[in-house]
């Protein structure tokens, strides 16, 4: 694997990451 | 969202909520409502698109209640005031009528951009996976045919090409396929992801990657990176989603068709007699009390009581009985029915939105917008769905980013896109609400009135069927069924006897011997005195003579002789029938055999819930002899007899004790707490409000064979939600991976994003189309 490989395995994970927290984890926005 | 003392005031309102497409929306309108502050519930109809709202007018008002429905991206506005259901109804009619035309547009225009694209795709860089893409390969000999027609077109650069095309796509992005970000958007601030997230995020990506490659499509030309667009795979993309919309939209109208042939009942004028001369009124101006006239062939514009005129009335939409019923003075008409041969006056008694077509048509609408509670599984499956697809699509990227041969970044994205554009859940949203819709509307043209979702999916598994005698079973109205005199008695003045002292009294036995006096045209005289036994008899004076009328042994206990009517008043009692004896000055002059008739259709509606394997029970007050009688009659095998009303409530909680599923037949009120007691309350009766409130199911027709008749539709119901949801889920179990390119490394298959379009618009359609089944149910 290149090192560019590495970097978009990396920034997938993160972004994975990212994306379960917002929805599940992260609070459930502002008083609307 | 604050919690108010009982004795603040609260205020009802409905909003009118446009926009919503899926239970995401519908859910995401009812958190927003619930959170502020003075709201006491909300509830969002994602069908018929109506928030129906409780607060404290005191702390928020409907205004302020429409900007928080606005703010979450959707449309909202207030009822015309003083409407009434009939009008909601129509006024929501039209509110998605014009949102059908808005959609129409824009599905016009998308379709011609994408057309447009796919013809014009070949002029820029041909990527090496566009023509794979069957679609394309359709547009391939259009674009052959223009460059031989034209050859200057292909003296524009591939570079100017892209422009054009990026020209070609951005009103397709900002107008036809607008509210798919906006609402996506809105849904992202709020920590919440649907269908639109995924159409935002598939087609966002797609585009944000082909203007970088036309924007900087010279530098990644000088990195070696041929660039490529994916424009037409956009503009697809939505094209084909607002095509599925434009469909769904266009069946979600077909299921509120009932409701539609339901106003459209209703007359908008009404012929009235006031201070002597007749005057044509708007409906609205008819008001209670007012004589309404109303000629052959005319539909009745409210409900009433026939106070001139004999005619026959066609009730078949309202009720599903096919015979007109004949009118006369004294009796109830209902607004919506068709007068058929004679000219008729009647006395207005229910108006606006007390009539019983408008009782109908609210029940109907809320019943249609209901949940199922196999909706749930629904819910929960989409509320994960999105973020976990959004997840998938990053590492579908990934995998092919680091697997796939170049240009890997190319070919990872198509994949991350198809991934999210075919994962879709609106097959998912509309599964369960389009049955529930349909069924309910199609019932209510039958004359039956589901409730809602729940009883809907309780009724498809019941194994009991209880039946009370009084009133379901037979007409609930006794009548004489027998005349017994002694010699040298003459019946009719023996009638008039027993009628004339009944007159005073107010048991229904005794209206049955005064009804069929009348019948007769006997004369009836006044007594002279009148006093009642209660549980016993009545005894009185008329033209001298003393009459007693009552049980044989109320008459014994008079010191009067029965012994000659005994083996007559046996074999009464065997057939079901309530014995009467009438003495005159001490002489017992006959019976009178009173029995409540068996309504002519309960012995084949029996056999249709046997048929449907029930198990049929009568419930009755009446002692055992009667009510073996009746069971003998109709064809039921379990009889619970003897039961006093208020015990009724406990033979029903006994069946379910023993793990039974029971439904409580009933003619409402006398009833309420066993119909409420069962898993499903079914009343026979008309659809006035008492009827409504107290059950489950209705049956306006007031004929055991309703009963039969929800079994089936309820059963079918159920049949099309879980085929609906097996091919939701099985849709994107299988879906997905491919569209991640699982067959791609042995079988060389790969889905295009424009192939997934189709598949998701496919899906849908075919979820409602399957529910539209529902409308020629039995």
């Amino acid at each position: 694997m290149s090192l560019m490989d590495w970097v978009v395995l990396g920034l997938g994970m993160v972004s994975i990451a990212w994306v379960n927290w917002y929805f599940f984890f992260a609070s459930r926005g502002p008083r609307s | 969202m604050t919690v108010a003392s009982p004795e603040l005031q609260t205020e009802r309102s409905t909003l009118m909520v446009t926009g919503m497409t899926c239970a995401a929306c519908s859910g995401r309108v009812q958190r927003a409502l619930e959170r502020e502050e003075g709201v006491r519930s909300a509830h969002v109809n994602l069908m018929t698109g109506q928030a129906e709202i409780v607060y404290q007018p005191e702390v928020v008002t409907p205004d302020v209640l429409v900007s928080v429905v606005t703010a979450t991206g959707y449309g909202a506005s207030l009822p015309e005031p003083g409407s009434d259901a009939i009008a909601d109804a129509e006024a929501l009619d039209q509110a998605r009528s014009n949102e059908l035309h808005e959609l129409a547009s824009k599905l016009r225009f998308a379709v011609v951009a994408a057309i447009l694209s796919m013809v014009l795709m070949p002029f820029a860089e041909v990527s090496e996976g566009l023509m794979a893409d069957p679609m394309m390969r359709l547009f391939a000999p259009l674009a052959d045919g223009l460059r031989s027609l034209v050859p200057f077109l292909d003296s524009l650069s591939p570079s100017a090409w892209r422009w054009i095309l990026l020209a070609v796509t951005l009103p397709t992005v900002l107008w036809a396929g607008r509210h798919f970000y906006t609402r996506a958007w809105t849904a992202f601030r709020h920590h919440s992801a649907d269908m639109n997230t995924l159409i935002a995020v598939g087609t966002g990506a797609a585009l944000v990657f082909s203007i970088a490659m036309t924007v900087g499509g010279d530098w990644f030309g000088a990195q070696g990176i041929r660039p490529v667009v994916y424009y037409e795979a956009v503009n697809t993309i939505i094209a084909l989603i607002l095509v599925g919309n434009y469909l769904e939209t266009r069946a979600k109208r077909q299921t509120t068709g009932a409701i539609r042939r339901l106003i459209g009942l209703r007359p908008k004028t009404a012929r009235i007699r006031r201070e002597g001369s007749d005057h044509e009124v708007a409906l609205e101006d008819v008001q209670v009390g007012d004589e309404v006239i109303v000629r052959p062939g005319e539909r009745l514009p409210v409900d009433g009581e026939v106070i001139e005129g004999h005619s026959s009335i066609d009730e078949a939409m309202l009720t599903g009985e096919p015979l007109p019923v004949s009118k006369a003075q004294g009796d109830e008409v209902t607004g919506g029915t068709v007068n058929l041969t004679g000219a008729l006056v009647f006395r207005a008694t229910r108006v606006g939105r007390d009539t019983v077509l408008a009782n109908i048509i609210r029940m109907v609408q809320e019943a249609q917008g209901s949940r199922a509670p196999i909706q749930a599984l629904a819910d929960r499956v989409s509320a994960i769905f999105v973020p976990v697809v959004i997840s998938v699509a990053i590492a579908t990227y990934v995998v092919w980013f680091i697997l796939a041969g170049p240009p890997a970044g190319v070919r990872g994205l198509a994949a991350a896109v198809t991934v999210l554009i075919i994962a879709c859940p609106c097959a998912m949203g509309l599964a369960v609400p389009t049955a529930v819709m349909v069924a309910t509307g199609r019932g209510a043209e039958r004359g039956l009135l589901i409730k809602g979702g729940e009883p809907l999916q309780r009724v498809a598994s019941l194994d009991v069927i209880v039946l009370d005698k009084t009133g379901t079973i037979t007409e609930g109205r006794p009548g004489v069924e027998a005349i017994q005199v002694a010699e040298g008695v003459d019946q009719a003045e023996f009638l008039g006897l027993a009628a004339s002292l009944e007159r005073r009294s107010e048991h229904p036995l005794g209206e049955a011997i005064v009804r069929v006096a009348q019948e007769r045209g006997i004369a009836l005289i006044e007594p002279e005195s009148f006093e009642a036994i209660p549980g016993k008899g009545i005894r009185g004076r008329l033209g001298g003579r003393l009459v007693v009328l009552g049980t044989i042994r109320f008459l014994e206990e008079e010191g009067i002789e029965t012994q000659r009517f005994d083996a007559a008043a046996k074999e009464l009692s065997a057939q079901a029938h309530t014995p009467v004896a009438v003495a005159v000055d001490g002489s017992l002059m006959g019976l009178l055999g009173i029995a409540d008739p068996v309504r002519g259709t309960s012995r084949e509606a029996v056999r249709a819930l046997e048929g449907l394997g029930l198990d049929v029970v009568m419930l009755t007050g009446d002692n055992r002899y009667t009510a073996e009688a009746v069971s003998r009659e109709v064809g039921i095998r379990s009889v619970i007899s003897e039961v006093l009303p208020d015990r009724k409530l406990d033979e029903v909680r006994a069946l379910q004790a023993s793990g039974k599923v029971v439904a409580m037949v009933g003619d409402g009120i006398n009833d309420a707490p066993a119909l409420a007691a069962a898993d499903v309350g079914i009343a026979l009766g008309s659809g006035t409000d008492v009827a409504i409130e107290s059950a489950d199911i209705t049956l306006i027709t007031g004929d055991l064979m309703g009963v039969a008749r929800v079994v089936r539709l309820c059963r079918q119901t159920m049949a099309v939600m879980r085929q609906n949801l097996f091919w939701a889920f099985a849709y994107n179990v299988i879906g997905i991976p491919v569209a991640a390119g699982v067959l791609y490394p042995v079988f060389g298959i790969l889905l295009t994003p424009t192939m997934a379009a189709t598949a998701m618009a496919v899906s849908s359609v075919s979820v409602v189309t399957n529910s539209l089944r529902l409308r020629r149910a039995t």
